[in-house]
């Protein structure tokens, strides 16, 4: 009926230059016919297969996208396809969050030998592709938006004593020398002690959100000198994680742990580091963690339909207006250079159009994955109101459930991107 | 029109000129305590409860964040260029801040300087602006220390007073006069404002004179680099030209820049004239209270506030200036 209509989709299959180009190769040796819907782009390998290039292909109007590569063990890179298998699980439940449609998502291996695999797979896709119709998710219909309620207050705590401490805390350090610059919470936002006499200026209380560890890197503030900084729990995740990335000398860092009963923020219902782990000190006593359900946010969205769940997202990505307020509050962001940055080639638009605006906030999610502690500076730096941190949730629960792992919790846990098992699920793999 | 009108009768009255086709933009509680001008659907949707601030501006009517230019086609013979439709018809601003309107005669300056801006002008053209005085202020507000204040007129094409639960209308212009017929000839008692809490004249002075003062180091080392305050501010306006290009087809673009990003001024070479945040927050005042002052006989900035409530790292104008040492210190 579709031919009727005149609709034929397009396929665009990313293949890796050793297998798969091969068995398409064979495939029209052996003059085997397979629908033409079909655009192959061969690239060196699946791992080399970066998100934004599927995210691209929807962009340019493709109705299904095919990876495939060589299969396990085969790789020509020794493990490029295993890489791209494991990126390949946060990447599909991050387009699910999303509302894409899986049924158009479509990885497989076959191999250099399997002309005749090759022929049945494009003719498999190319059939379902022309079955769902043509595919338009930048066309979405945002939803109406229910306004969200606000966060729960925090619990009363006794800020006074500890910011006591934290103040004569700073002055000693000052004091004796042992850092030149305490960062930490001011009246107004961050700030920069320098000079015991000005310890005063340090504040503990609710307001207390920022999280610090994003300075570290910065030049202006590594200029200062050896740095104290103050961290909650959580803050201290991202410190964690900088030093995994040799981001981040810890000795060259003094830390000030601040025991936190919550800050009233979403994360804090869940959250089972009240007490900094590894600081060299901390102020204030235990804390008792809570064991609410880290990603119950994500179950109002992953309840909705996929078409749901995308005009949700189509209407909270409307609003981005390319601040970059997420990726500069975000302290695992820290690269000199933004892909985002880039214009040669230009792989996100920079517009804050809706295209431009689904794949930066999809590579973000993506370069975070198994990097992000959750300490949801993103979204509270967002002046969109855009809820980021439900992204960063559905990638970090992949990690958690697939791989146990969950960023800045184990200084020596293997990290679940960058790395493969061989027995990794396959079993979205055709 | 003399008549006060009821919360009900305004929302009538924004339906009726939704109803004609017109697009109106006014304020909306996107989410609890969250105020944003937003296109209505309808009168209803307008936030009309106790006074508060909104977060973005009105300046997206006139400068949207993103805005083709013109469009164009590559054939085996040439370039094709296809301009781009008429921008949206007339609009309204309904409810805004005196502070949002004020930064519209503001900006008109720079659009017309050294080229008349023909998308900012024909949007401008189709624009009416509707303000609401203001009952109340927050610690943010600092429009009586640029010279305003909150019931100014400037930029208004008509203004709203509300009074016991009521509005009262007053017309500034024509375009008012179209919405409102004739109004109200006097206007009610207006609150007084925020306190005069730094002067101009010493921000001007300080960014010329101390340009190369640590000051500016040391009083932006929070600043994290984003684009907030310049995208929520109703005066800042800078762009960038970007093409986005999809095989043989592709379009001209201005989206919003921000002088906070260190690629705002880097250079083909590498070289970077701003390398640090702090010369960043530096250009961000002395173009606010210096430059464009001198240029143009204008502060680029109303005192809205929006920059320091919405920065995520506590800054902006009125945190950054108030910094800067008086030598007369303001009468507590």
């Amino acid at each position: 009926m579709s031919r009727a209509n005149g609709f034929e989709p397009k396929i665009l299959a990313y293949v890796c230059n050793w297998c798969t180009y091969l068995g398409a190769d064979l495939a029209g040796t052996a003059r085997l016919e397979y629908p033409p819907n079909v655009r192959i782009l061969r690239l060196p390998c699946t791992g080399r297969i970066d998100a934004n290039l599927v995210v691209k292909a929807f962009e340019m109007g493709a109705d299904a996208v095919l990876v495939s590569g060589c299969h396990p063990g085969d790789c020509h890179y020794t493990a490029g396809n295993y890489h791209a298998r494991r990126r390949w699980m946060f990447f599909r439940a991050l387009l699910e969050t999303i509302g894409f449609d899986p049924r158009r998502l479509h990885f497989t291996w076959i191999s250099a030998a399997e002309g005749k695999k090759f022929q049945q797979v494009i003719t498999e896709i190319t059939e379902q592709a022309r079955a769902l119709g043509p595919y338009r998710p930048y066309e979405a219909k945002p939803c109406v938006e229910r306004p969200r309620p606000l966060a729960t207050p925090p619990p009363a705590e006794d800020f006074a004593a500890a910011g006591q401490e934290l103040r004569q805390t700073a002055a000693r350090l000052l004091n004796e020398g042992t850092v030149k610059v305490v960062i930490g919470h001011g009246e107004r936002g961050p700030v920069f002690v320098t000079r015991a006499e000005d310890a005063g200026n340090l504040v503990w209380n609710a307001n207390c959100l920022s999280n610090l560890a994003v300075y570290l890197k910065r030049k202006e503030v590594r200029e200062l000198g050896t740095p104290a900084v103050v961290v909650k729990g959580c803050d201290e995740r991202a410190l964690l994680m900088l030093e995994k990335e040799s981001q981040l000398e810890r000795e060259g860092v003094h830390v000030i742990g601040m025991a936190c009963g919550g800050m009233g923020r979403a994360k804090c219902a869940a959250c089972d580091t009240p007490r900094p782990r590894f600081a060299d000190e901390t102020i204030g006593g235990e804390r008792a963690p809570r064991d609410g359900d880290r990603y119950a946010a994500l179950e109002p969205i992953l309840a909705m339909s996929a078409e749901e769940r995308l005009s949700y997202w189509t209407a909270q990505f409307d609003r981005c207006v390319k601040c970059y307020a997420c990726r500069q509050a975000c302290p695992m962001c820290y690269c000199e250079r933004c892909l985002a940055d880039k214009n040669r080639p230009q792989a996100i638009a920079t517009s804050a159009h809706r295209m431009g605006n689904f794949a930066w906030h999809i590579s973000r999610a993506m370069h975070l994955a198994g990097r992000c502690v959750g300490c949801d500076e993103c979204a509270r730096a967002c002046p969109a109101g855009i809820d980021l941190r439900l992204l960063n949730l559905a990638v970090a629960r992949v990690a958690e459930r697939e791989f146990g792992y969950r960023a800045g919790m184990d200084r020596d846990a293997e990290p679940p991107v960058g790395a493969f098992a061989a027995a990794d699920k396959e079993d979205f793999i055709g | 029109m003399s008549a006060a009108l009821s919360q009900e009768a305004l929302r009538a009255l924004a339906d009726g000129w939704i109803k004609s086709g017109r697009k109106v933009i006014g304020p909306v509680e996107a989410q609890p305590g969250r105020i944003v001008f937003k296109p209505l659907g309808s009168g209803a949707a307008l936030y009309l409860g106790a006074w508060a601030p909104t977060v973005n501006s009105i300046k997206e009517a006139v400068l949207p964040r993103h805005e083709k230019l013109y469009s164009y086609r590559i054939h085996k013979d040439g370039i094709q260029l296809m301009d781009e439709p008429e921008a949206a018809g007339e609009t309204i601003v309904i409810a805004a801040h005196p502070c949002q309107a004020a930064a519209l005669p503001v900006l008109d300056k720079v659009f017309n300087w050294d080229l008349a801006d023909e998308f900012y002008n024909r949007r401008r053209a189709a624009l009416s602006v509707v303000t609401l005085a203001c009952s109340s202020y927050d610690d943010h507000c600092f429009c009586t220390s640029v010279g305003l204040g909150p019931a100014s007129e400037k930029g208004s094409d008509a203004m709203l007073y509300e009074t016991g639960g009521e509005f009262v209308a007053r017309t500034f212009t024509a375009k008012g006069r179209a919405l409102f017929g004739d109004a109200a000839e006097e206007a009610p008692p207006q609150h007084d404002g925020p306190p005069v809490r730094f002067r101009a004249a010493r921000a001007r002075e300080f960014a010329r004179k101390e340009f190369d003062s640590p000051f500016w180091r040391e009083h932006s080392l929070a600043c994290l680099g984003c684009g907030v305050c310049a995208y929520v501010c109703p005066a800042c306006h800078c762009f960038d030209i970007v093409d986005e290009r999809r095989g043989d087809e592709g379009f001209r673009a201005r989206n919003w820049d921000a002088c906070q990003f260190p690629m705002f001024t880097l250079h083909a070479s590498g070289h970077n004239p701003r390398q640090r945040q702090g010369d960043r927050q530096r250009q961000r005042i002395y173009h606010k209270f210096g430059v464009y002052p001198e240029k143009f006989g204008e502060i680029l900035c109303t005192g809205c506030g929006a920059c320091a409530r919405n920065c995520p790292a506590g800054l902006g104008v009125l945190p950054m200036v108030t910094e800067i040492p008086d030598a007369e210190p303001l009468q507590a």
